[in-house]
């Protein structure tokens, strides 16, 4: 079936007109309009995957083939909904750029941030827009690009401006230009904005075909960014992007920016958190609750459930993505991990606007832990929400571990 | 106010305020002034960081701004810190900090290591993409209480564990104490690979080094 079909298949299946099964696709679109059959679910996990399958790091992230048929096949494994099979996004265009970077054996390519790129204002004068075909890592990214497209998930991504500038002149020095030096920083986002993103974003079209495309952008996150620094430095060049964009035909936004990061449970700030989720709602452009890299785990619900029915109209709340800690996945136990989903569904998901998402899933989690967390969605995410969740009794998967999965995929 | 208050409180308000070049000018006119570096460290330098980071965790101040304190700590340091005689600073223990094999990000491991500074630690930044048996030697050298290691990345952080079965291996776990951090790392974690202490965040870091040494 086709990527149309699907979604109309979705939408008609939120009407209640079908009642047959859905795919992925249906089901995205069944939740946007709020009546799917259970959650969809996503994950950010090229670290996970790459160690999973026990593919060298020197391959996963040089080989465009490598690294999305790894990421293919973990995401069957798992039987996830949305895939994100994009890896160190964080990386390619400042490496295109002439940024330090440094290679290891076992890891992904990692910027050097000792030695950034711009580390005298005079050095932005030097900057060029990359050759995307031919600098740095661009046409291994640009190739997974295209993996993505010819299997229907044709997404563009960039790094988003704010994250885009850290990685050229590291968050210290961004911060003080920010403060001291706001002309040279706004000269920094608009070379970002014009003479990179968008000729990116440009390609990116013309060799997928892409309509959308989205920048990550974790470096925004709060607290790293306060919500007056994004209204001041963040909004205008998203806009400045989104606008730049939209005249080729392409929406183009930020995604994970303003996400609340608090990491001490004391300084949970309610307040700050509906900023970051206004904030984020007009960088994209529609409101939705953004739970991301957080300790959403620990902190109180009610806030997100609060701002979500707020916004959400004759929907009931807005589309919530309800993101699963990285560490809780990790660290276990199963117990808790599904607990924490259970409380997920009841608080936010009962207006059938959540998707599940697994927040960047560390290199050596437990698969039996991801298992967990994505049996959790399916089994207390089954719509329409039961009114008493504890009645549920969570059955943990008949577990296969990745080899002998991988095994049968191959016909062996 | 005496010229020597007013010039303590020209540091001390610079780093607060994250000025860098305002905390280096105060800390060069105050040695001008005749003030003993040791008096300039302990009157000034160190309580403007011990107010930002209280400022911090009252919720005052963002990263940010912690960051910027932290450039204009280090600046004002670098103006006393030639002319300290042994024995000046207090000494809480000494710190080997470095950033594990395969990560760059050195961000948290600049403000751990300023924060331990102003609490009295004596800290040696071994750098980043610090290799294994970099680390072991460190340890082996008998110069160090704590090994600290930072790492920002699912994969790198594997390096630790790394790390501590070395330490094992060279009979050297019981000569040293091993606090991680990093925005990957868990309690759970740090329990996991058998370190001493996790810091989940600076100043956290600074409570678990006193801890670790048995000092207050």
């Amino acid at each position: 079936m086709g990527m149309m079909e699907s979604a109309i298949q979705g939408l008609l299946y939120a009407q209640g007109s079908y009642q047959g099964e859905l795919d992925p696709m249906a089901r995205m679109m069944a939740t946007i309009a709020g009546k799917p059959d259970r959650p969809p679910i996503a994950a950010q996990m090229h670290d996970h995957a790459m160690y999973l399958a026990g593919v060298p790091a020197k391959k996963f992230y040089y080989d465009a083939p490598i690294f999305f048929n790894t990421m293919l096949s973990v995401f069957m494994y798992y039987g996830m909904d949305i895939a994100i099979f994009f890896g160190d996004v964080y990386n390619f265009e400042a490496e295109a750029l002439g940024a330090k970077m440094i290679y290891g054996e076992d890891s992904m390519p990692t910027i050097d941030f000792t030695e950034p790129l711009i580390k005298e204002h005079k050095d932005l004068l030097k900057l060029k827009t990359p050759d995307f075909y031919k600098d740095g890592r661009m046409p291994y990214e640009l190739e997974i690009m295209k993996l993505n497209a010819q299997m229907g998930f044709g997404l563009g991504i960039f790094c988003a401006p704010f994250s885009l500038a850290v990685a050229m002149r590291s968050y210290p020095l961004l911060i003080r230009d920010m403060r001291r030096d706001p002309k040279f920083a706004h000269e920094l986002f608009t070379f970002i904005v014009d003479e990179v993103l968008i000729p990116f974003l440009k390609v990116q079209q013309k060799e997928t075909g892409a309509a959308f495309a989205f920048g990550a952008d974790a470096w925004a996150a709060f607290p790293n960014l306060t919500p007056d620094m994004a209204e001041e430095w963040h909004l205008p060049y998203a806009k400045r992007l989104k606008d730049a964009a939209a005249s080729f035909g392409m929406f183009a936004t930020a995604a994970g920016c303003m996400d609340y990061c608090e990491e001490r449970l004391e300084k949970f700030n309610p307040a700050i958190v509906r900023r970051c989720f206004d904030l984020f709602a007009q960088v994209i452009g529609m409101p939705m609750a953004f739970l991301g890299m957080g300790r959403w785990h620990d902190y109180d619900l009610k806030v997100v459930r609060d701002w979500a029915v707020e916004h959400g109209g004759a929907r009931g709340t807005t589309p919530i993505m309800a993101g699963v800690n990285a560490r809780l996945v990790h660290d276990g136990p199963v117990s808790k991990i599904v607990e924490v989903v259970k409380r997920y569904m009841d608080v936010l998901g009962r207006d059938g606007r959540l998707f599940g998402f697994l927040v960047n899933i560390s290199a050596d989690t437990p698969p039996e832990h991801v298992h967990a967390a994505i049996a959790a969605f399916h089994q207390y995410g089954r719509y329409p929400i039961a009114e008493n969740l504890d009645k549920i009794k969570f059955e943990m998967p008949k577990f296969i571990p990745y080899a002998e999965f991988a095994k049968m995929m191959a016909g062996g | 106010m005496s010229s020597t208050s007013r010039v303590i409180e020209q540091i001390k308000q610079s780093i607060v305020e994250g000025d860098d070049v305002a905390a280096k000018a105060a800390a060069e006119k105050a040695l001008a002034e005749g003030l003993a570096p040791v008096d300039i460290l302990n009157s000034g330098i160190v309580p403007g960081i011990e107010t930002t980071g209280q400022l911090w965790a009252d919720g005052t101040y963002f990263m940010p701004d912690v960051i910027l304190s932290a450039e204009a700590f280090k600046a004002a340091s670098s103006v006393i810190e030639p002319l300290l005689k042994a024995g000046d600073a207090p000494k809480r223990g000494k710190v080997a900090l470095g950033v594990v094999a395969g990560d760059m990000h050195n961000l948290g491991i600049t403000i751990v290591m300023t924060m331990l500074r102003g609490a009295g630690f004596d800290v040696e930044h071994m750098g980043i993409d610090v290799p294994v048996a970099t680390f072991i030697a460190k340890a082996k050298s008998g110069d160090v209480d704590i090994l600290g290691m930072g790492a920002y990345m699912t994969t790198t952080m594997l390096v630790m564990k790394e790390v501590i079965e070395g330490l094992k291996k060279e009979k050297l776990r019981d000569k040293v104490k091993v606090m991680v951090g990093g925005v990957p790392l868990s309690q759970e974690y740090a329990d996991e690979i058998g370190a001493d202490a996790w810091g989940k965040d600076a100043l956290d870091a600074v409570v678990k080094a006193k801890q670790v040494m048995g000092v207050s």
